[in-house]
């Protein structure tokens, strides 16, 4: 323990890392504060806990159709029904369209998405009236009154029908959204050169965030303001239901309540522009809540990607070159796709030395309801692609798993597709380490006709946003006369303990104990941009910005202690609430905070401050596919055992490890957290989600079908926790919101290939979709190398 | 529909309100009284966010109407509390664990693992995942659930057993 | 969405049900458990004008009676899960009762709500199939009997009249030399079956032979169904091999059709009959011959 080192260098320029050598009294701890009591007491109050006088109710019509043009629509008996107040189409919308720039400007269509369907409805489930009424009930029922005429068109629901010269057209300005190029080296010399090219194609499905807490939110006009408290990972969406209503930005306030879970499914609007139009319409506070059924049939989805690999590799297992095509399904509208797509291109080899690389992605409108942000974006669907091409490659050359990856894993410096050098340690290969010294022994079969497996997949998964983006956020503190402190932040939280890492940081610079600290969060109006919760940038941009804050916080403070205690700056410790001198002449003589604040205020020092912290800058050219993408990454292994009953084709998770490189744990029983429900939502994905599309309508909107694992269907996932003690956010740390959800389908799909000798090459892998390969296994006889 | 006068007994007090047929148990604990840990997750009595204690045993709230409730106890989180508003030793054990991310599970979990406790025994973890299936959790991944349901209901067994018969 | 509004009765016996239901017609609805029910209505997939609530009627416990285990229409899945007589006299019935859905469920679910309710996926109904229970009925005229083998038509329907409502289910107590099996394929625990298999087996006298076996499937057709009389009827008389009961085991399968939905399509159902008949059958005679019969 070494608390002076933490104190002593206060007056040096803003620094991520710690000093050598030191030690933290409340980061790292294991510490459930804040949130996690009022979570346990259940008196957190979320978006739908929040009641006004005169609240209305509102509902949504949606179209139930993917593709139709809307000959009219008739409001007339929904608006008679006895406790009806607004009944809103889209001629009601002050500025009825939203223009998503996903790609920051880098080449994508310029296509508008309509807040309510005014003449044409592109997918099941898209908005195109809206009702506010006295009860639920009575809204309900106007639902039911509003007439839409449609005549149906016809749609396009495969992306790659979709790429088609004479498909229909889900847009008139085209089908193809973006296409993506990352290029490096000369790829097609390379595979000509290369001992063994592996090719494969992996599918994927679309899956529902399902966070436990549907869409919901209240809004209220006060001072002529439209406020909004909902459940977003984004408040700053403030500015563009500012643009639909046609006020200006400073009109609409945005409140964040704690979301219950939200994983990129509310990092777009979600009921914001609707509650937004009836409280601006009614004058009145009003309340949305999805329905279940509802949130399953229109709120975004992950993309379902196309993947086909060239893998090139020499005799020894060295890979020289990829050639990757990825086509994911935008579905209707672009909302966060052009996105997700450059994060699948720019990962899809993942963290492998790839000399010559032609990585292509393109997403591609389809008639079903639009994909966007889910935890792992785009960089987890390729984890299935990258590491079944590894397997693929150590099976066919004969070599170990382990083997065939250890020789290609990046390394710091290394140079990666983009042309980016790599400027923090690769620790992937102590994961690896890890997970299979973790899983042990193998388990036997429990009976005849069982196989048991095993597998393993590593991965690499960006935090922090694109780069172009220049990032920043900022955060703001102050000391009270009491001693006590104040935070405040624009971040929203996510269940993650966004709010109170932050807490942590600020604690472990000042010194005040976490009890003694208030953190405000996710409003507009009062609190400091943070720029929204997604990209796992939280911890590493807001974490940054407090921590920078609170060092420069006590960098002012502490002269004013100095003096105070009669010894110089570097002899001060702060903690317990209080500052003490470490060191000298004085040692042992302390203040209180209490007293630091009144000795502040007698010098007329001021004891709150606002920080800012900028992400490094770069910048993407998408012509010659290179150029700067993400500010780091975080590594992981994820390794499974499963036994496959070849006789019904279930496949029964029996052990189950992941490790992740998290650079310094902030708190590691919140990442573990993180990790474990990382990893279950994975294996969810893996095994058991599919929202079974068929020509834009969902197999099912009853969430009782759309299945996400229970506490009995998946096994206790064991976590081991990697310090490098590298990584670009505060103190060292690395993001782990979404890396931990990446490796799953690639682990369980290698374990099952293991078990049974045939590779599942489509997600979910389903008993049906595992018995098939079953039957192909008895059928060729023997277990051979698939 | 007209509204009519019904009585509830909600964590062990006597509750009047004016409810329609078809107002859902969820939505009078929700709404009518600011029990607002009884959470809408689903409707289908799939998800366990609107669990709550009737008569002893847990149900959802989102496929009980209010006006069912008569003459039953129903009990919330809420009532584990002490009266000081301490938290209850099974809370504790969540607490400690870390056994909460977003928190909307959290309080019908916790009445649902209370349930269990109660019936006595000492439940195995395997049998613990078995009573907490229908409660839905999409941020934990379980682990830390278990873990806080199991050293509770150990603290339980352990106790009961070293009283004298 | 929020149900409809209806209006709501609450009855204290069958009497006073089957009244209700005859004064208000095809409005009404009974409530038991709700587990069911209770989603319908608030997906508007139904919209009665009356709910008769009939889960105030005291219609007792389990009871053993004349060769049948009595099971009152209102007795919770938990009660039969809890209770010893169960368990000791129709253990299928407690074993198929442990998998009907989640805790909740259970504790509100009932019997008479499940066979009424007619959900082709349901474990009780096919559990009743298979052990040939019979249902006793409350109308207008007074009570009548139905073997569950004849009491449901399709999706969601029963031979039940308007007017009438399930008052009980009866199940013959388990014999000597009787062994019976469940077996189901979920998705994911504790949902409804993709495909179910309950299994009946009673051994000849000399305790190695088999008399009779009974199989039910739920999730292969619009309603549970009895697996193919004949492939069945040629277990009798032989010890039930291994070959025997494979051989069996695909005429079942054969002789379904199941459709596919969102779980699973129409030929893996049939792979899963044949597999979990299999299964079944096999534990059946294992437990018939532990139950009296000669242990091989």
């Amino acid at each position: 323990m070494n608390d002076a080192t933490l104190s002593a260098p206060i007056l040096d320029a803003p620094r991520t890392a710690p000093a050598e050598g030191q030690s933290f009294r409340v980061v790292g701890r294991p510490l459930a504060h804040h949130d996690f009591i009022d979570k346990v007491r259940g008196s957190l109050h979320y978006a739908a806990d929040w009641r006004l006088p005169g609240m209305l109710y509102a509902r949504v019509v949606r179209a139930p159709v993917p593709s139709a043009r809307i000959i009219s629509v008739d409001t007339a008996e929904a608006r008679a029904l006895p406790g009806v107040v607004a009944v809103l189409t889209a001629d009601d919308v002050p500025c009825n369209r939203v223009v998503e720039r996903a790609s920051g400007g880098l080449g994508e269509l310029a296509v508008e998405m309509p807040v309510l369907a005014k003449d044409r409805v592109r997918y099941a489930g898209e908005p195109v009236a809206l009702i506010a009424a006295v009860s639920q009930q009575i809204a309900d029922e106007a639902a039911e009154l509003v007439y839409v005429d449609y005549e149906e068109l016809p749609g396009v629901f495969d992306p790659e029908e979709a790429l088609a010269e004479d498909a229909p057209r889900v847009h008139d300005e085209g089908n193809v959204l973006v296409t993506w190029n990352i290029r490096r080296g000369d790829v097609q010399a390379a595979l000509a050169e290369a001992d063994l090219v592996v090719e494969g194609e992996y599918r994927t499905q679309h899956v529902e965030h399902a966070y436990l807490e549907p869409e919901a939110g209240v809004g209220w006009i006060e001072n002529g303001v439209v406020t909004l408290r909902v459940s977003t990972q984004v408040i700053e969406h403030a500015a563009v239901i500012a643009q639909i209503l046609g006020l200006p930005e400073n009109k609409v306030r945005v409140i964040s309540s704690y979301m219950g879970g939200g994983f990129g499914g509310k990092e777009d609007m979600t009921v914001e522009p609707y509650l937004a139009l009836l409280v601006w319409h009614t004058r009145k506070p009003v309340r949305m809540i999805w329905d279940r059924q509802e949130s399953l049939l229109a709120s975004t989805k992950r993309h379902p990607f196309i993947m086909r690999y060239r893998t090139g590799v020499r005799r020894d297992g060295t890979i020289v070159a990829q050639d990757i095509d990825i086509i994911g399904d935008a579905g209707a509208y672009p909302y966060l796709s052009a996105r997700v797509l450059f994060a699948g291109a720019a990962v899809s080899c993942g963290p492998y030395r790839t000399p010559n690389a032609s990585l292509r992605s393109r997403a591609v409108f389809t008639n079903n309801v639009p994909s966007s942000a889910f935890r792992g974006f785009g960089a987890m669907q390729v984890v299935f692609g990258y590491e079944s091409q590894m397997d693929r490659i150590a099976e066919a050359l004969g070599l170990p798993k382990e083997e065939v990856r250890r020789r290609n894993f990046l390394a710091k410096g290394d140079t990666i597709p983009t042309g980016e050098t790599l400027d923090t340690t690769v620790a992937v290969g102590e994961t690896l380490r890890r997970a299979l010294d973790r899983l042990g022994e193998p388990t036997a079969p429990s009976g005849p006709g069982k196989r048991v497996g095993r597998g393993f997949a590593c991965n690499m998964q960006p935090y922090g946003r694109t780069i172009w983006f220049r990032d920043r956020a900022s955060a703001w503190l102050s000391l009270q006369s009491d001693g006590t402190l104040l935070l405040r932040s624009g971040v929203t939280d996510l269940g993650g303990g966004q709010a109170a890492s932050l807490c942590q940081i600020a604690s472990e610079v000042l010194g005040v104990p976490l009890d003694q600290i208030s953190v405000y969060i996710g409003d507009t109006a009062l609190n400091p941009p943070a720029g929204g919760t997604f990209a796992t940038r939280q911890l590493y941009m807001s974490g940054n910005a407090m921590l920078h804050a609170a060092r420069e916080l006590r960098d002012r403070l502490a002269p004013v202690a100095a003096e105070m205690l009669g010894c110089t700056t570097e002899e001060l410790v702060f903690e317990d609430g209080s500052v003490r001198v470490a060191h000298g002449d004085r040692k042992g003589h302390s203040i209180s905070l209490a007293e630091l604040a009144a000795g502040c205020e007698q010098r007329a020092v001021h004891t709150s401050h606002l920080g800012i912290w900028r992400a490094e800058a770069g910048t993407f050219d998408p012509v010659t596919g290179q150029g700067d993408s993400f500010p780091d990454y975080t590594y992981g292994t994820h390794a499974a055992e499963v036994e496959v009953d070849t006789e019904t084709g279930e496949v029964r998770v029996l052990r189950y490890v992941a490790s992740h490189d998290v650079g310094v744990a902030i708190n590691p029983l919140r990442v573990e957290g993180q990790i474990q429900g990382g990893a279950m939502q994975g294996l969810g994905y893996a095994l058991m989600e599919d929202m079974a599309l068929n020509e834009g309508q969902p197999g099912s909107t009853l969430f009782a079908n759309y299945l996400i694992p229970s506490a009995l269907d998946m096994p206790d996932v064991e976590v081991e926790i990697v310090e490098s003690g590298e990584g670009k956010g505060p103190l060292n740390a690395r993001g782990i919101g979404e890396p931990p959800i990446a490796p799953c389908a690639a682990a369980i799909a290698n374990a099952i290939a293991d078990a049974i000798g045939q590779r599942p090459t489509r997600l979910p892998f389903s008993p049906e979709r595992v018995l098939e390969l079953c039957e192909r296994a008895a059928a060729s006889g023997r277990k051979e190398p698939t | 529909m007209s509204k009519r006068l019904i009585s509830l007994s909600v964590n062990g007090r006597r509750h009047d309100v004016w409810v329609s047929p078809s107002d859902l148990l969820l939505d009078v604990l929700h709404d009518e009284l600011g029990l607002s840990e009884v959470r809408y997750g689903c409707g289908e009595g799939v998800c366990g966010t609107c669990t709550v204690e009737f008569d002893g045993e847990p149900v959802s709230a989102c496929l009980m109407f209010a006006v069912q409730a008569e003459g039953h106890e129903i009990k919330t989180l809420s009532s584990l509390l002490g009266e000081d508003g301490s938290l209850h030793p099974l809370q504790e054990c969540f607490l400690r664990h870390g056994a909460a991310q977003c928190g909307f599970c959290t309080p019908g979990m916790v009445v649902t693992a209370h349930c269990l406790a109660e019936r006595g025994g000492r439940p195995t973890r395997e049998e613990i995942r078995r009573e907490l299936v229908g409660n839905l959790c999409r941020c934990t991944g379980y682990t830390k659930i278990l873990d806080a349901v199991e050293e509770y209901v150990d603290t339980v067994a352990s106790r009961k057993a070293e009283q004298p018969r | 969405m929020v149900c409809a509004p209806f209006e709501y009765l609450r009855v204290s016996g069958y009497d006073e049900a089957v009244h209700a239901l005859a004064e208000h017609g095809e409005e009404a609805k009974l409530l038991a458990g709700g587990q069911s029910l209770g989603p319908m209505l608030a997906l508007r997939l139904a919209r009665p004008g009356v709910l008769i609530d009939i889960n105030d009627i005291d219609d007792g416990q389990p009871s053993l009676d004349d060769g049948f285990l009595h099971v009152p229409a209102l007795t919770r899945h938990a009660t039969l899960i809890r209770s010893p007589l169960i368990s000791r006299h129709v253990p299928l019935l407690g074993a198929v009762a442990s998998q009907v859905g989640n805790v909740r469920v259970r504790n509100r679910g009932t019997m008479g709500g499940t066979m009424a309710h007619a959900d082709p996926t349901a474990e009780i109904p096919c559990a009743s199939l298979a052990l040939d229970a019979e249902v006793v009925v409350h109308g207008q005229g007074g009570e009548r009997t139905v073997a569950a083998r004849d009491f449901f038509l399709t999706y969601l329907t029963t031979v039940l009249e308007p007017t009438e409502v399930v008052r009980a289910v009866r199940f013959p107590v388990l014999r000597p030399r009787q062994g019976w099996s469940f077996a189901e394929m979920v998705r994911r625990a504790s949902d409804f079956a993709v495909v179910a298999v309950a299994a009946s087996v009673q051994l000849d006298p000399d305790g190695d032979t088999i008399r009779t076996a009974d199989l039910a499937l739920a999730g292969v057709a619009d309603r549970p169904v009895l697996g193919e009389r004949e492939a069945l009827a040629s277990l009798t008389g032989t010890t039930g091999a291994q070959e025997r009961i494979a051989s069996v085991a695909k005429a079942v399968a054969e002789a379904t059709s199941p459709e596919s939905d969102v779980h699973a399509s129409g030929s893996y159902r049939r792979r899963l009959v044949e597999v979990l008949t299999r299964r079944t059958l096999t534990e059946a005679v294992e437990r018939a011959r532990r139950n009296g019969g000669a242990v091989r």
